[in-house]
């Protein structure tokens, strides 16, 4: 059994964050309706694959159903009214005018469904300047923060970077959504009420910073324009090896001593001070360390040494590719990815005693499940 | 010797005892103390939560603990005594969730493995977080939070140039693993509700970063997309990036739709025939990616992103960290918000994500100074009269 078995939520997205939001209850087991619009979701579109949907819609929507409700059809928020009679939540990424036009805004759901909890993602939250609404998740990225302090050590005249692919300030909203609406679903249980949750995708972000620009927020480290300025310094970073890359950080003169014992002790070791890294550690130092290691590291075997290296104590492991992960001793013993049909799927990142997670069912057809307006 | 005043929100009335330390374990029990429950975090003078130390002299006063505790009791038990695990196990009693992110074992070594702390309390949801989880073939090993980032498949897949992986800031990656590891929490307080069930819940750090990057794994496990840095491309749209404009400004920009791109086109002032349809703009985005930068260079990015947002095509500024901090919608909509420390000290911090109306839980207080719920944890919710609290004062039980 899982976790949020019997608790009812529709889905009303376009965007990725609200199909991430939804899936993530889905994946607890809540009954998750996927309301589409005649042409489907525009996430189908994306990363087409051969005859089937794309594959990002496959990855995003998995254990839901879904109906297709015409927006422009007289009967459009009479449908949409009986399915969330019957749910407990409703999830949408829809800018606050469109949700209006389904009938979905806030004031109106508070009015006609005082016991749904609705979840709505925005960029900066509902109640933020119209002109702000369309914003994409690269947008988002930008205005938080993150991406013009990554990559670490960012050149000026490098771009601000988006991360591991488009879509991670969206993903992020959507966790910070499931949290916040399985919440509210928890005072629902008690209570009996309906909530409405409003998330911001780019106070998301800047809460996911805390300790970094909460410490400027609080003066205590200077707020600059400098690329650099949420970086740790340290020699930490990605360094190329024989098959690959391995990622080392170092902050301790322990971890020094134990990269000593992992190079078996090279001379050159001898220029630094056996406590530089937590009291000399100056960009001259770092760069020389840099200078030397990554020669010695190029003709290193990723995995060998990252094993050799955590028994030393040292912090340094393999880079995985995506294809390095399915194989993975660890990833295989804790059954990370799922197998389901002909695909494997990536899963949820903990293993719960009670109630474990299941990708029971891939992501549904357009208007698979008409049949449940019914 | 009354409890904390009720604060409202949904979590009000549930209570968390957090064993944490650093980020990843601190930032969950942040986030449900956000949500309204009750959350307090065990420490001693002997054991101290490293950011009470970093960034200054005063355990109470330290930048990094201060910027994410808020709202977050305090009791001091010392767990090396006897005595103090004996209290710590009465306080178990008394909470519906534990968590904790300590090294590997060290739980079990306290006696307060899963089946030791299911004895005090059956109906428990204890939840822990490990960077490889609690075990396995690589169970023992540890970490921080690039590290997490560089084995889950999220480093290899970050950075401008395809052949060199980067990665996100080195910062990111602990609070992402926390909100992870709350929403587990509340979904197993949902399941504790229908079937009366506990559980344990082991989250692993580096999976917490897959699953961050669990389209690109998926598509690239299914035989649909690149296994190498994408920069800032976008499967589906093109233009999509940072384009250079004055004074060292960026500006993000994304258009979808042919109608963007024409009002894009003609905000810019740049003509690109041949590329009216998606398809061909997908095929060149970098002929496409240098013209935009052509003609950005030279404007101004705050204007220049307010023009396009009007002519319907999704652009922001890249906001650097002194940006943030002036930003007044940000202070307005208390993305940014004050808290009142326990010495009175009013402080900025980051709230969550969310709003909720009505019975929003009220955030006020900032992080607590060590054992500011001393007298309400053993007096109130354990019951200890006067003088057993001060005899364990006096024996350094609690200390």
């Amino acid at each position: 059994m899982s976790a949020l078995k019997g608790l009812r939520i529709v889905e009303i997205t376009e965007q990725v964050t609200g199909e991430y939001a939804a899936r993530l209850l889905a994946d607890f087991g809540a009954e998750t309706l996927k309301i589409e619009p005649p042409g489907g979701s525009p996430v189908r579109a994306i990363l087409p694959d051969e005859d089937q949907d794309g594959l990002l819609f496959a990855w995003l929507n998995t254990n839901k159903r879904s109906v297709v409700i015409d927006p422009d059809a007289p009967e459009a928020i009479g449908l949409i009214d009986r399915a969330l009679t019957r749910a407990d939540a409703l999830v949408t990424d829809l800018a606050p005018e469109a949700a209006a036009r389904l009938g979905i805004d806030r004031d109106r759901i508070a009015d006609v469904h005082p016991h749904l909890v609705r979840c709505a993602i925005t960029p900066f939250g509902e109640t933020a300047p119209d002109e702000w609404q369309q914003l994409r998740a690269i947008n988002i990225i930008n205005a938080s923060g993150w991406a013009w302090h990554s990559p670490s050590e960012a050149l000026p005249d490098s771009p601000p970077l988006q991360g591991p692919g488009p879509f991670l300030a969206a993903f992020e909203a959507g966790l910070e959504a499931a949290l916040a609406t399985s919440a509210s679903l928890w005072r629902k249980r008690q209570t009996g009420q309906g909530q409405n949750v409003d998330i911001s995708a780019v106070a998301t972000m800047l809460s996911r910073a805390d300790c970094v620009l909460g410490r400027m927020l609080a003066g205590e480290q200077d707020p600059s324009h400098a690329r650099t300025c949420y970086d740790m310094g340290g020699p930490g970073r990605t360094f190329a090896c024989a098959d690959g890359h391995v990622f080392l950080i170092m902050t301790t003169q322990a971890h020094w001593t134990g990269l000593s014992q992992l190079m078996d002790a090279p001379e050159w070791l001898l220029d630094f001070p056996p406590d530089w890294l937590e009291f000399h550690c100056t960009p001259d130092r770092v760069a020389r360390f840099r200078q030397h290691f990554a020669e010695w590291v190029a003709g290193q075997p990723r995995n060998a040494l990252s094993d050799k290296a955590q028994r030393l104590g040292v912090p340094l492991v393999p880079v995985n590719r995506p294809g390095d992960l399915p194989r993975h001793d660890q990833f295989l013993h804790r059954g990370f990815f799922q197998r389901l049909g002909d695909r494997v799927y990536p899963t949820v990142p903990y293993r719960m005693s009670a109630s474990p997670t299941r990708i029971a069912t891939p992501a549904p057809v357009l208007g698979a499940d008409q049949a449940m307006l019914s | 010797m009354t409890g904390p005043a009720s604060r409202g929100g949904p979590l009000q009335g549930i209570r968390v005892l957090e064993i944490t330390k650093v980020w990843a374990g601190p930032y969950a029990g942040k986030l449900l103390a956000f949500l309204g429950a009750e959350v307090i975090k065990v420490e001693s003078l002997t054991n101290l939560d490293e950011m009470r130390a970093y960034g200054g002299v005063d355990i109470n006063s330290a930048p990094y603990f201060l910027s994410i505790n808020q709202e977050v009791g305090s009791v001091q038990v010392n767990m090396k005594s006897q005595d103090g695990m004996d209290l710590l196990r009465r306080m178990i009693a008394q909470c519906d969730v534990l968590i904790d992110n300590l090294r590997p074992g060290a739980m079990e070594r306290l006696g307060l493995g899963y089946d030791q702390v299911k004895e005090i309390r059956p109906d428990i949801i204890q939840l822990s977080i490990k960077m490889y989880g609690n075990d396995g073939p690589l169970g023992y090993q540890t970490g921080y939070a690039p590290c997490f980032a560089a084995i889950g498949g999220l480093t290899a897949l970050t950075g401008h140039d395809r052949s060199e992986p980067q990665g996100m800031n080195i910062r990111y990656g602990d609070s992402t693993v926390g909100a992870s590891a709350a929403f587990a929490i509340v979904a197993a307080l949902h399941h504790r509700a229908t079937t009366g069930e506990g559980q344990f819940i082991d989250v692993s750090a580096v999976e917490t970063m897959s699953a961050m990057v669990g389209d690109s794994l998926f598509a690239a496990l299914n035989g649909g997309a690149p296994v190498y840095p994408v920069g800032n491309g976008h499967p589906a749209c093109a233009p999509h990036g940072c384009y250079p404009c004055r004074d060292g400004q960026w500006l993000s920009i994304a258009a979808e739709s042919d109608e963007q791109w024409q009002a894009m086109c003609q905000t810019l002032a740049i003509a690109l025939p041949g590329f009216e349809n998606l398809t061909a703009r997908l095929g060149s985005r970098e002929a496409i990616d240098l013209a935009v930068a052509d003609a950005t260079r030279q404007r101004e990015a705050e204007p220049l992103a307010e023009q396009l947002r009007r002519a319907g095509v999704p652009a922001f500024r890249s906001q650097s960290a002194l940006d943030l901090v002036g930003n007044e919608w940000l202070w307005a909509s208390e993305a940014f918000r004050l808290v009142t420390d326990d010495s009175g000290n009013s402080r900025p911090v980051i709230g969550p994500g969310w709003r909720m109306s009505p019975d929003e839980a009220r955030i006020e207080r900032g992080a607590p100074n060590l054992g500011a719920q001393n007298d309400y944890v053993y007096r109130h919710l354990l019951g200890l009269d006067e003088a057993e609290y001060t005899d364990l004062k006096m024996r350094n039980v609690i200390s």
